[in-house]
Formats: C-alpha cells, sequence, structure tokens
C-alpha cells in the first residue's frame, strides 16, 4: 500500500466571517453541516506535488506584471531610485516635467510611466505611478489626496471590471506598492507624511524610504529611523511586513528578518558607475571624501529594499493587495452601496440536503399548484352553482306570477259565470251596470 | 558585481506561494456502473478513498422501481511532498442503470451548472474569503468497451458535457480488447467525436518548447485513453511487485504504456496539466456560464434548438432549477388527476341539476297549460251565458 492513513475524521466545516459582520454570523451557523473528509499522506508518487512546477512554468509564460507608486517630495531622487532598483534608464530626468507651460504648480497630478524588463527571460511588465507636485506648495493640506484618488480609482475600476459580464481578461492595474519617500532632516515624520500614511496605510502596501540617506551619517540614520518608527507605530500607521509562514527554511527567516530591521529604508540611488579607492567599479557617487555604494549593505540598505520589493516579495506584494486589501476596499464599498451579504450560498454542496431542499421546493409548488387548482375550481363550481340556482329561482319565479295571473283571471272569469247563472235565474234583476263594465274593461 | 535585480526569481515566489496555499481539484467521474471508475479513482490516487458500492445496495438500487441519480461526492485532503490538495470526487453512480435512459444525464449537466452557479453567488457577496469551490475541473466519461463505436446516449451526454466542463473521454476495462481492436475502437470514437463536435479537453501545443510540445502530442495521439486500474499488485520478476491484474495468460501491468494508456491520462490529470484543467475551468468554462447568467435570455430555453433537429453548438443553460426525483412528477400527476376527477363528479352534479330543472319547467309548465285551457272553458261558458242571455 503506497499511502499511510493518518486519519479520517469529520469536519465540522465553519464559514469564518469577518468579524465586523456579527450579526450575520448568526444566521450562519444554521447552515453549518459534518462533512467527512479524508485526510491522507501520501508516500508513493501520484503526481499532484508537481502543480506548483506547472505553475511555475505558467507564470513565466504568461509574465508579471508590477504597479508601484512613489510619492515624495520632488528632489528626493525617486526617479533615480526606481531606475537604480531596475538597474534601467526606466524614468528620465525630466518624465514629470510638462512640456515648457509650467502648470498649476499648487497642484498634484499622477503620472503613469510604464516599462517591459526582462531578466533571463522572465518579463515583467512595469508601471510606476508618480505624483508630481506633492507636498511642494505652500500649504500643503490635502496634498495626499490626488494619491489616495488614484488607489481608490484603480481599485474601482478593478471591481467593475470583474462585476463585467464578459470579463476574460482583466488587466491588475491596482497599486502593489507604495514607495514613501522622507526627507532627510533627521528629525522625525512630518505633519504631511502622517497625514498622508494614514490617508493609504489601510489600501496599499507602504514601504518607508529615507531618501538620499547619504547627507547623514550613520548615527544619525540611527536615530532617525527609531523616532521615525515611533511615529508610526504611535500613529498606528501600517506598513508592509511580509507574513511568516510555516514551513520556510531558516536562511529565508533569518534574510527576511534582516531586511526588515532595515525599515525604513535608508537609501541611495545612482546608476553611475564610479571608481573606488580599491580600484572597483562599483554603482554609486563618489565624493571628495569616498565613494558611497548602492549596492553595499554597509552603506544603504538599497539591497535590502530590493530584495523586499522584487526578489523575495514582490508576489507576496501583489497577493497581499488582491485577497486584503482590495477584499477589504470592495466589501465596504458593496455594503456601503446596500448590497447585503447573503451567507446562505457559502455552502457545502450535500446531497442529502439537496434531496431535502428539493423535496421542500417540490412541495412547496405542489401545494400551491393544489391551491391555484382548488381556487379555480371552486369558483367555477360556485359560478355554475349560482347560474343553476338562478335559472331554478327565476323559473319559479316566472311560473308564479304566470299562475298568479292565470289564477286571477280564472277567478274573474268565475265570478263573472256565477254571476251570469244568478242572472239567469233572476231574469227581472236588473244587471248592475258600473261593476259589469269596469271588470269588462279590465278583462278587455 | 552587482546582484541581479531579481526578476528571474518571481517564478520561484510563485511557486513557494503555490505550494504553501495547495490546491483544489475537483475531479467527476461519469459512465455506466461496472466499468471500474471507483478501482480507476483508487489507483489514481494511490488510496482507498472510494469504497465500492455495497452489493446489496446495488441490488436495491437496481431493483427500485424510481431510480434516483445520486451525486456522492467525496471530498478528501491529500498531502504530496509537502503538497495539499483538497481533491473532491464526484461520482455518479445510478448513470445508465435504468431502462430507459433517457435524460439521464440530466442530474449530471446540473450539478456542473449549479456548482458554476454556486461559485458564481459567493464570488458576488460582499464579503468572500472563504467561498466552497466545487466546480468540476475535469470529467472523466467511462466508455464501455464493446469494440464497436459510442452508443447514442454516449455521445447525448458528452456533447452535453463538453460544452461546459473539460471532457476526457476514457475506455474503460482496455484489457479486454486486443492492440488491433483498441486501435480499431479508438478511431472509431475518434471519429465519432469528430463528426459530432464533441470538444474534449487537449493539451496545448507548446511549439516554442520541443519536449513539451512532444509529450503534449503523445497525448493528444492516445485519446481517448485506454486504462486498467488494480489496486493489487503482483509480482513480475522475484521481489518485483507492480500494480495490475493476473490472468491465467499473463499480468496486464497498469503502468506499463505497452498495456494501457493509464501514465497518459494521469500525466494529463496531474503530473503535467493539472494547472490547465484548473485555468481553463476557471477562464473558460466558468466564464461562460456566468457570462450566460448574467447575461439574461438571449440564449438558454433548452431543446428548442434540439427539437429543429439543429444541435446547438452553445451550452444550452435552464433557467429555472429542475428537481430530479421522479416521484415528484408523479405526485404532480396525481394531484393532477384527483383535480380531474373532482371537475368530473361536479360536472356530474350540475348535468343532474339541469336536468332536473328542465323536468321541473316541464311540469309548471304543463301545470301553467292546465290553468290556461281550464280559463279557456271558463271564458267560453262565460261567453254562452252572455249569448243566451242577450
Amino acid at each position: 500500500m503506497a499511502s499511510a492513513e493518518i486519519d479520517s475524521i469529520s469536519q465540522s466545516e465553519k464559514h469564518s466571517v469577518s468579524p465586523t459582520y456579527e450579526s450575520v454570523k448568526q444566521n450562519n451557523r444554521d447552515l453549518v453541516s459534518d462533512i467527512k473528509v479524508i485526510k491522507r499522506k501520501l508516500n508513493g508518487y501520484v503526481g499532484f506535488a508537481n502543480l506548483p512546477k506547472q505553475w511555475h512554468r505558467k507564470s513565466v509564460r504568461r509574465g508579471f506584471n508590477l504597479n508601484i507608486m512613489v510619492a515624495g517630495e520632488s528632489g528626493l531622487g525617486k526617479k533615480t531610485l526606481i531606475n537604480t532598483l531596475f538597474d534601467k534608464e526606466l524614468l528620465g530626468p525630466d518624465a514629470d516635467a510638462e512640456p515648457e507651460e509650467q502648470p498649476d504648480e499648487h497642484t498634484v497630478r499622477t503620472k503613469v510611466h510604464t516599462a517591459d524588463v526582462d531578466e533571463d527571460g522572465v518579463k515583467l511588465q512595469l508601471t510606476v505611478i508618480t505624483t508630481p507636485g506633492f507636498g511642494d506648495s505652500l500649504n500643503n493640506t490635502d496634498s495626499w489626496k490626488p494619491i489616495v484618488d488614484e488607489i481608490n480609482r484603480r481599485f474601482d475600476s478593478h471591481l467593475e471590471a470583474e462585476s463585467k459580464i464578459t470579463r476574460a481578461t482583466i488587466t491588475d492595474n491596482r497599486i502593489h506598492a507604495l514607495l514613501y519617500f522622507i526627507e532627510p532632516t533627521g528629525h522625525s515624520l512630518r505633519a504631511l507624511d502622517i497625514a498622508t500614511m494614514k490617508q493609504v496605510h489601510e489600501k496599499v502596501n507602504l514601504i518607508p524610504i529615507i531618501a538620499k540617506s547619504d547627507t547623514l551619517t550613520e548615527e544619525e540614520i540611527m536615530d532617525f529611523k527609531r523616532r521615525i518608527l515611533d511615529d508610526i507605530e504611535y500613529q498606528g500607521i501600517k506598513t508592509f511586513k511580509p507574513q511568516e509562514y510555516e514551513n520556510e527554511d531558516e536562511d529565508f527567516i533569518s534574510n527576511t528578518k534582516s531586511i526588515m530591521s532595515r525599515m525604513p529604508f535608508a537609501t541611495v540611488g545612482s546608476l553611475k558607475e564610479v571608481r573606488t579607492p580599491d580600484g572597483r567599479i562599483v554603482r554609486g557617487r563618489a565624493y571628495p571624501w569616498g565613494v558611497i555604494e548602492v549596492d553595499n549593505e554597509e552603506h544603504c540598505d538599497f539591497i535590502m529594499l530590493r530584495q523586499l520589493l522584487i526578489r523575495n516579495f514582490m508576489e507576496e506584494l501583489k497577493e497581499h493587495t488582491a485577497n486584503v486589501l482590495y477584499e477589504n476596499y470592495r466589501t465596504k464599498k458593496l455594503l456601503n452601496m446596500g448590497i447585503e451579504q447573503d451567507n446562505s450560498v457559502f455552502k457545502e454542496f450535500d446531497p442529502l440536503a439537496r434531496q431535502e431542499e428539493e423535496k421542500a421546493l417540490h412541495e412547496a409548488k405542489l401545494s400551491k399548484m393544489e391551491a391555484e387548482m382548488k381556487a379555480v375550481f371552486q369558483q367555477k363550481v360556485s359560478e355554475k352553482e349560482k347560474k343553476l340556482q338562478r335559472s331554478e329561482a327565476d323559473l319559479f319565479a316566472r311560473h308564479k306570477e304566470m299562475k298568479d295571473k292565470l289564477t286571477k283571471q280564472i277567478k274573474l272569469l268565475e265570478e263573472k259565470k256565477q254571476q251570469l247563472e244568478k242572472q239567469k235565474s233572476l231574469p227581472q234583476d236588473p244587471p248592475a251596470p258600473a261593476p259589469t263594465k269596469s271588470r269588462k274593461g279590465f278583462l278587455r | 558585481m552587482p546582484e541581479a535585480v531579481g526578476i528571474t526569481n518571481l517564478p520561484n515566489q510563485r511557486y513557494k506561494i503555490i505550494l504553501r496555499e495547495g490546491s483544489t481539484f475537483t475531479l467527476m467521474v461519469a459512465g455506466e456502473s461496472g466499468l471500474g471508475k471507483t478501482t480507476f479513482i483508487n489507483t489514481l490516487f494511490q488510496t482507498t478513498l472510494k469504497q465500492h458500492a455495497d452489493v446489496n445496495e446495488r441490488h436495491t438500487r437496481l431493483a427500485s422501481t424510481s431510480p434516483t441519480m445520486d451525486i456522492d461526492i467525496v471530498r478528501s485532503i491529500l498531502e504530496e511532498k509537502n503538497f495539499k490538495i483538497n481533491l473532491n470526487i464526484v461520482d455518479t453512480p445510478g448513470f445508465g442503470n435504468s431502462v430507459n435512459n433517457h435524460d439521464s444525464w440530466v442530474p449530471i449537466v446540473d450539478f456542473i451548472d449549479e456548482q458554476h452557479e454556486s461559485y458564481m453567488k459567493q464570488e458576488q457577496q460582499p464579503y468572500r474569503n472563504t467561498k466552497k469551490d466545487l466546480r468540476v475541473h475535469a470529467c472523466l466519461y467511462f466508455i464501455r468497451p464493446t469494440g464497436h463505436s459510442l452508443k447514442p446516449l454516449d455521445i447525448e451526454v458528452m456533447r452535453r458535457l463538453s460544452m461546459r466542463v473539460n471532457l476526457i473521454p476514457v475506455i474503460a476495462k482496455a484489457d479486454t480488447l486486443s492492440p488491433k481492436e483498441l486501435d480499431a475502437f479508438k478511431s472509431r470514437i475518434r471519429d465519432v467525436i469528430e463528426a459530432q463536435e464533441i470538444n474534449i479537453f487537449t493539451p496545448t501545443l507548446e511549439l516554442d518548447d520541443a519536449a513539451s510540445a512532444e509529450h503534449a502530442k503523445q497525448l493528444i495521439e492516445s485519446m481517448p485513453f485506454a486504462v486498467v486500474g488494480s489496486e493489487e499488485e503482483h509480482e513480475v520478476s522475484p521481489g518485483q511487485y507492480v500494480k495490475g491484474r493476473k490472468y491465467p495468460w499473463g499480468i496486464v501491468e497498469v503502468e506499463n504504456e505497452k498495456h494501457c494508456d493509464f501514465k497518459k491520462l494521469r500525466s494529463l490529470l496531474l503530473r503535467t496539466n493539472m494547472l490547465d484543467l484548473i485555468l481553463s475551468t476557471q477562464e473558460l468554462h466558468y466564464e461562460t456560464f456566468r457570462a450566460w447568467k448574467l447575461g439574461g435570455d438571449e440564449e438558454g430555453n433548452e431543446g428548442a434548438n434540439e427539437e429543429n433537429g439543429e444541435i446547438s453548438k452553445k451550452p444550452s443553460y435552464r433557467k429555472t432549477r429542475r428537481l430530479h426525483n421522479p416521484k415528484f412528477k408523479e405526485e404532480e400527476d396525481a394531484l393532477k388527476k384527483f383535480f380531474t376527477e373532482q371537475v368530473k363528479a361536479e360536472e356530474q352534479r350540475f348535468r343532474q341539476w339541469e336536468t332536473n330543472i328542465v323536468n321541473e319547467r316541464n311540469r309548471l309548465n304543463q301545470d301553467l297549460e292546465e290553468m290556461q285551457s281550464k280559463l279557456k272553458t271558463l271564458e267560453e261558458q262565460v261567453k254562452k251565458l252572455q249569448v243566451s242571455k242577450r
């Protein structure tokens, strides 16, 4: 026998429902049924364990996509960092500049840049959404609004696309991560930073970044990071954290730990290659006092950021966006639209229950049929009865009328006859003229 | 040398997510009983998932006057190499067993549609993280190894199934046919499938990948798969045991490609094309159903086309739910009959009543006539008296 039976249990299927909808959960209890599930671990090779490999293949064939948004004041090196992340000149230096005319400086806009990146045959369709103008005006109240609007708009259009009748291909245009650039002031988060983060942290995977960290000393960075993390915690802002799963290998777990220990990521971006004093060619920035290397973990957190964003967790960012952030947005939106949750549809198929259900449906149909037929029957019967009763009554009435009439006539004639006979026996008596006349008139 | 960007690692991330989350796979087996469906399932998954139907029960089923076709579902969680799947086996035990098999496909087709509908309704809810998914990813249709061709019932059922599910025809108990007979049988079946425009599931040929394309081609050429199932092992050479069936003239080995197509079918179902089955169910069959359901009445109206002798290529779904217990129909008929009889009784009563009225009228008329004649007599008498007076 190639299989080892561990246990075969009867599992009670629970319908877990969001805690926000307690009332809904109550009704749901009735639907809980005992359904038998066989649980086994196979020792032989059946082959379904190949499915993850099939997905691997398929994902290469279908390609990947990622939509990231970058927010932060101008001059913080946002575009350079994106270019450095993908090691490619994706965004030109004036990618955001409007041709000639300076648009209203006080408005924040969003701009979309797309690029196809290919690394050893794995294709990534990259979309970068920039927010030129963010934090640049004197009054930055509501300057986070275009960012929130853009995230919502993309959720809305996804919701619309998935609700369409035909939806053969839905492209995922939802924003999978927001890189939020913090100015390297060395103090702490500013009001605008906090306001913006609070507006978006439940809608997008938020990744805070300390821009141009080469302006801060190692110690200053440590302090700055600590203060930022304090602020984030105090304000209850959620930043992206990869979930921990069982069976993860130890190297991966410790790597994840070291990545997350660097949050918020102090980065330096540069596509320029420079020569270090010891003769290496590196991506970095050369200063009279030394070379800061982008790809050196001791100089900045660039590598950690890239591992988080691309190599280790890009698919997790997307999963979290689709399964948690988008789902929450959608649930709220639909409930606000007045669409009610119907938990009766979340039930296991159960032949017995179905038979019962069909029986109930059948009985309902049957009794409806019976009621209808009975109603029609009774109506018809009573109509007919009434009709017959009426004709019966008519018959009697007419008969009575005729009979009365005839009886009266007969009576009159009989009286007349008697009178005439009387007259005959007493001829000397003159007839009484008046009554006879009137009677004659009556009889015509 | 700076580290690579890491895009090449994305497929590995996907791999990890799938490995962690597992998957759901629902396999339906259809076909007459006695074709080894249960044995095949147990052979495929190398474990006893399905118990064979109790022989006594089989008798009661056959003997009962109104055999209902119960859909039987075995739910399991199987783990292989740390990968878990929720495997559902959907069996249709009584299929084709009654003398009159007309409409015996109805419960199967309805089951598939109902699962799509149920999934759709769940998907529409505001909160939907706990969807129950019994959408059928593949339907194995077991063909009796007659050596002749497909029966009209097979064609009818397969045509309907192929419009809403990944249909994989299988020649059952292939060890009853010689290789030559099998080849001929297969090619006849393929001809019928083509002529009837039955869409069976075929793996896609990925021409840019020679090895995979070659494998897919071999799978396509072997269709319909001839299978032999066996849960028993036999010794073929000292110390070496294989799954198979032992006859006095030799052992049929399940996993021997020269003996049957079991390995190819397993590859198609699990090892190479399981994901294709899952995705085409999701992206084609489910979406087709959903679009129809949401799209309103343009099509549907089952049977309308077929009555005109025309075979529709689009699935014809049902708007209203169909009830499957033949007893229900009987009860309805009984009710109708009861009322018809009541109506008859009442009509009889009314007729009697009408007759009574007519009789009564006659009687009364006679009465009146008598009075009238009496009147006339009187009139005449009076006249006479008057004349004689003058």
